[in-house]
């Protein structure tokens, strides 16, 4: 993709955030001039940046958002909901039409028919569709031009049927004359290849020659076709795809009438030509016209009162016109000339440089442009060396790809960094030299320190606000308020707080959930509130808090709570508890019930929250990042759920262990110790293998029965057993072996192994091997079932 | 390359640019039966549609380009397009 | 006189969007110039202050400091300079060229501006910079 066209898509993203959080909160602080100006000024960048691309109608959309925009901002129109809505829409569509450019590098092909009904809407606070303005086409905007003769190029059925359609849909027709130069392909031009770009094409007549030359006689470089055609595209888009060659098109709008009176013959209404799209000859350079633009801009310049000599504005005046002489071949020397002076020379200067036949001033443009970039082309590659610098923002945009990129160069580092350990072990174990163990130990010592650097500066790129993850809420919860007629009020506290990019993407899923569900279920209609005697507008908190390394994000809302006996009791009737556990359950206890798979407390499942998937895939996606999630509710006051999340999920710390040779990791903050216990004091208490620590009876699972391996302890031999804390739950693990703790990367599990749970994925090890990172909950259940 | 040219068949092949025009022309005026093939063809030249119009080959293919297949083609197989008519005035 | 001086034309683009930024950073840098960027009024001045440029391309709405209150800093006493300065601008209203040129603007343009017209201007308004020479002298 041109780094062009990258840019604008990166700010055009920041762009698109900026609008439509200032339109939501325009809507709660309406007329705020400081929002309004911001919103506006957002649409402004837009519509100048898309300017830049082949996009017209991205243009034209953003400019009658603007235009909207800039009627509120002066306070001629007051903002309603429904300009709103219009805005968020239109917004939307051009994120639709970016992520299509984003692929395509073109906006699709439905960009004008999905723009055109929310522009009318966007202007019709205004007053209607602005007419498309350009000066040189003041005098076909207001009326319906009279059917030129050409139009008699196009079959009649055909118009007799367009013009019976546009008086159906009170519509008009754009109808389009070019006719080339006969010396045009010269100038490189493909008349054709611009005729396939007139949008929404209706009818194309190519008028031929009424004799062609002989086959001899022919030039093929001459020009002898000419085109005429009707389109739907707008004035403006025919004006601008036609700009090279205004001198050679004639467009007219025209309606049924208009096609109509042509079609019987009849004379048109006016007899004046209906030429519309002004010629404007291009005889002249535009080397010659720029340097009259600038001479007519000095003009105005000194038409200011105030410019006195000595002044800046008058010095550069005088620059100007010089350059402009300098450009216009007639150098003039005007060091310390004053405004009267100036004014005559100006004056002079545009009487020489009246338009100049088109060879002169070719000519021209060679003699004084040629000489003065030369000295500048010769270094002009050499920019990166640049002692200027850049001026502008210091933050650095860097792809995210790149930075993942980083992300598992670190993670490779880390690996071949603990390789090194192997390698001591080796040195000592095969070579008997334990210098050279205690060495390469060394060694690693310092590697270690530096890739701990490293690891925590890219982690620290990759860390975002949870700002990011919050964004979508206010658009979300607004949207839905509205479908289900609840008042609501967002609440979003601590968006600064930072967590890992991929925390932060995680997060978007089971907080769109929750948010849902408290909408959904949680929050009460305002009558309903009122009844309660709560304020009638319902209060949905976000808050984010930084604990150590984790973060904590909750969601709570003051509706109408969760009912723990409700809750028991359709536990139970789905056999998801005990009838034992139906009478002990403590209130805390069964509102977690919730969490459980197959649990779900609405009534009436709405499109909503979604079919079927309850809150266990919150719980269960929260788990994934190696979270917890916790839910506190208080009848008829509300819920409150706690997410707590590792601050970041790149690199985990696991324990390695072995069972049949076969090497399984555990991470790290789900081990508590590691054990040898000797075989006698092995217990077994139902069924149940067990051990005795510490006055605590621990269950033992034997892990190479769960996973179905071929190993079964040495009789007699030391029994080793990890202990880990699962569900604030001690279990042991009966291993084969301990190994030691490695940082590694985890990777998904991909490829057949991608539907065993019992993994939470792989991490290449130092020595090459790839290492099955153990799911412990999964594995616990499975253990369950095998026993 | 845009034009594939044998005795009597001429293939054009995506963008035919104004450095083909003449190439093509040159082929237009010697082939005895000439026969072009537009399927592969995306973009035509204006000089080279014009020589086409002239020299009125037989088209032996149709463009899968959709511009060309439906505003270009029906004026070069001489079933009356709906403008494709003669002369430098207006009738 | 400076008119075949040796070193680049440097040039201050000043505009809040960074696509239009680079758009014009890449088409005057392809053209020799030597360009620096500012994203508001208040850096352009405060970049003006430091070193001082050859050209100034400035956009006409921006947060911050907009162009106009930009293009007078750069007049002011403040910064003081007599060198050309170019507004490139969006809006096409009336009175908006009539307000650029008493700020002290010598060209406004209307947006998209063609690469090539650009270019063209600006080599033009650069050609000679002798103004330098005489700033110096009027100091």
């Amino acid at each position: 993709m041109n780094p062009l066209l990258a840019q604008f898509l990166a700010e055009a993203n920041d762009l698109l955030a900026q609008v439509d959080e200032g339109l939501l909160q325009l809507e709660r602080v309406p007329g705020d001039p400081e929002l309004v100006n911001e919103v506006f000024r957002a649409a402004h960048t837009f519509k100048g940046s898309s300017g830049l691309f082949d996009f017209p109608e991205l243009t034209r959309l953003t400019h009658a958002a603007e235009d909207l925009l800039d009627q509120v901002r002066s306070g001629r129109l007051a903002l309603d909901s429904g300009m709103t809505d219009d805005l968020l829409a239109a917004f939307d569509l051009i994120r639709g039409w970016l992520a299509h450019v984003t692929t395509h590098e073109r906006l699709p092909a439905s960009a004008g028919t999905d723009a055109a009904g929310l522009i009318t809407r966007l202007r019709a606070p205004l007053g209607g569709e602005a007419v498309t303005a350009v000066a040189t086409t003041a005098t076909s905007t207001a009326t319906i031009d009279v059917a030129p003769e050409w139009l008699a190029w196009l079959d009649a059925e055909w118009l007799t049927e367009t013009a019976g359609w546009l008086a159906t849909t009170s519509s008009t027709m754009r109808f389009v004359r070019y006719f080339p130069d006969s010396d045009c392909f010269f100038r490189a031009e493909d008349p054709l290849h611009l005729v396939r770009q007139v949008p929404a094409l209706e009818r194309l007549g190519v008028v031929q020659p009424r004799v062609w030359p002989g086959p001899d006689d022919y030039d093929e470089y001459v020009c002898l076709l000419s085109f005429i055609l009707a389109t739907r595209a707008s004035l403006g888009e025919l004006e601008y795809l036609f700009r090279y060659v205004p001198d050679q098109v004639q467009i007219v709008e025209l309606d049924s009438d208009a096609i109509t009176r042509h079609l019987s013959g009849e004379p048109p209404l006016q007899v004046e030509a209906a030429v519309t799209a002004a010629v404007m000859p291009m005889i002249d350079s535009d080397l010659a016209a720029d340097a009259r633009a600038l001479l007519h801009a000095a003009q105005s310049s000194l038409a200011v009162d105030d410019v006195v000599a000595g002044d800046t504005r008058l010095r550069s005046v005088v620059h100007a016109v010089a350059s402009a002489a300098r450009a216009l071949g007639v150098p003039v020397n005007l060091t310390g000339a004053d405004r009267a002076t100036l004014l005559a020379e100006i004056d002079r200067l545009l009487g020489a440089a009246a338009p100049a036949p088109a060879g002169v001033a070719e000519d021209l443009s060679t003699a004084v442009a040629a000489p003065v970039p030369a000295a500048a082309v010769a270094d002009a590659p050499g920019r990166a060396d640049d002692p200027g610098g850049q001026v502008g923002t210091r933050v650095l945009k860097v792809d995210q790809e790149k930075v993942d990129r980083l992300m598992e160069l670190v993670g490779e580092l880390n690996v071949a960094k603990n390789g090194l350990t192997f390698l001591a072990d080796a040195a000592e174990e095969e070579f008997g030299s334990r210098v050279l163990s205690r060495r390469i130990k060394d060694q690693y010592a310092g590697m270690h320190r530096i890739a701990e650097e490293l690891q925590a500066a890219v982690m620290d790129v990759r860390m975002l606000p949870l700002s990011v993850a919050f964004g979508r809420f206010p658009r979300l919860v607004r949207d839905l308020s509205r479908r289900l007629g609840k008042t609501i009020e967002l609440v979003t506290e601590g968006e600064d707080t930072m967590a890992d990019k991929d925390v932060i993407e995680a997060l978007g899923d089971p907080l769109v959930h929750l948010v849902r569900n408290s909408l959904d279920h949680g929050i009460e209609p305002s009558d309903e509130r009122i009844a309660a005697g709560k304020p009638p507008a319902a209060r949905l908190t976000l808050a984010a808090v930084a604990d150590g390394d984790a973060v904590i994000v909750e969601v709570s809302d003051d509706g109408r709570g969760v009912d723990p006996e409700r809750v028991k009791r359709k536990a139970y009737e789905k056999g998801l508890i005990s009838e034992e556990e139906l009478e002990t359950l403590s209130e805390s206890d069964a509102v977690n019930l919730v969490f459980r798979a197959g649990f779900s407390t609405a009534d009436q499942v709405s499109d909503l929250s979604g079919r079927g998937v309850g809150m266990d895939a919150v719980r269960a996606s929260v788990e994934k990042l190696g979270g917890s999630v916790t839910m506190r509710s208080k009848l008829g006051q509300g819920t409150f759920t706690r997410l707590r999340l590792p601050l970041s999920m790149a690199v985990t710390q696991v324990m390695v262990v072995s069972v049949a040779g076969q090497r399984f990791g555990i991470p790290v903050d789900l081990v508590v110790e590691t054990v040898r216990v000797p075989a006698g004091e092995m217990g077994r208490v139902l069924h149940q293998d067990v051990v005795m620590m510490r006055g605590e009876v621990v269950p033992v699972i034997d892990l190479a029965r769960a996973l179905d391996m071929p190993w079964a302890p040495t009789p007699g031999e030391d029994r080793r057993i990890l202990v880990v804390s699962v569900n604030s739950q001690r279990i042991g693990l009966l291993v084969e072996q301990f190994h030691r703790e490695v940082d590694v990367i985890l990777k998904p599990m991909e490829g057949l192994l991608a539907y065993a749970d019992e993994f939470s994925g792989t991490a290449l090890l130092g020595d090459g091997l790839v290492l099955l990172v153990l799911n412990m909950k999964e594995v616990l259940g499975l253990a369950a079932r095998v026993a | 390359m845009p034009l594939e040219l044998h005795e009597e068949t001429a293939n054009l092949v995506g963008v035919v640019t104004v450095d083909e025009v003449e190439q093509l022309t040159g082929w237009l005026r010697t082939a005895r039966r000439p026969k072009v093939s537009l399927r592969r063809c995306n973009h035509l030249h204006t000089g080279a549609l014009q020589a086409l119009l002239l020299f009125k080959p037989k088209i032996s293919s149709a463009p899968n380009d959709a511009f060309l297949a439906t505003q270009v083609l029906p004026l070069l197989t001489g079933s009356s397009g709906p403008a494709n008519k003669q002369g430098s005035d207006p009738p | 006189m400076t008119s075949d001086t040796p070193t680049r034309a440097r040039v201050l683009v000043v505009d809040d969007a960074a696509t239009v930024r680079m758009y014009h950073n890449s088409l005057l840098g392809e053209a020799g110039f030597e360009v620096s960027e500012a994203a508001n009024g208040l850096e352009a001045v405060e970049a003006a202050l430091g070193t001082p440029f050859d050209l100034y391309v400035v956009d006409v709405n921006m947060p911050k400091m907009n162009g106009y209150a930009c293009v007078e800093a750069l007049r002011s006493e403040t910064v003081g300079t007599a060198a050309p300065i170019v507004m490139i601008s969006t809006e096409d209203r009336p009175g908006d060229a009539d307000r650029a040129y008493r700020a002290g603007a010598n060209l406004y343009l209307v947006k998209p501006v063609a690469g090539d017209r650009l270019v063209r201007v600006a080599t033009m308004l650069t050609a000679d910079r002798s103004w330098a020479a005489e700033k110096d002298v009027a100091a």
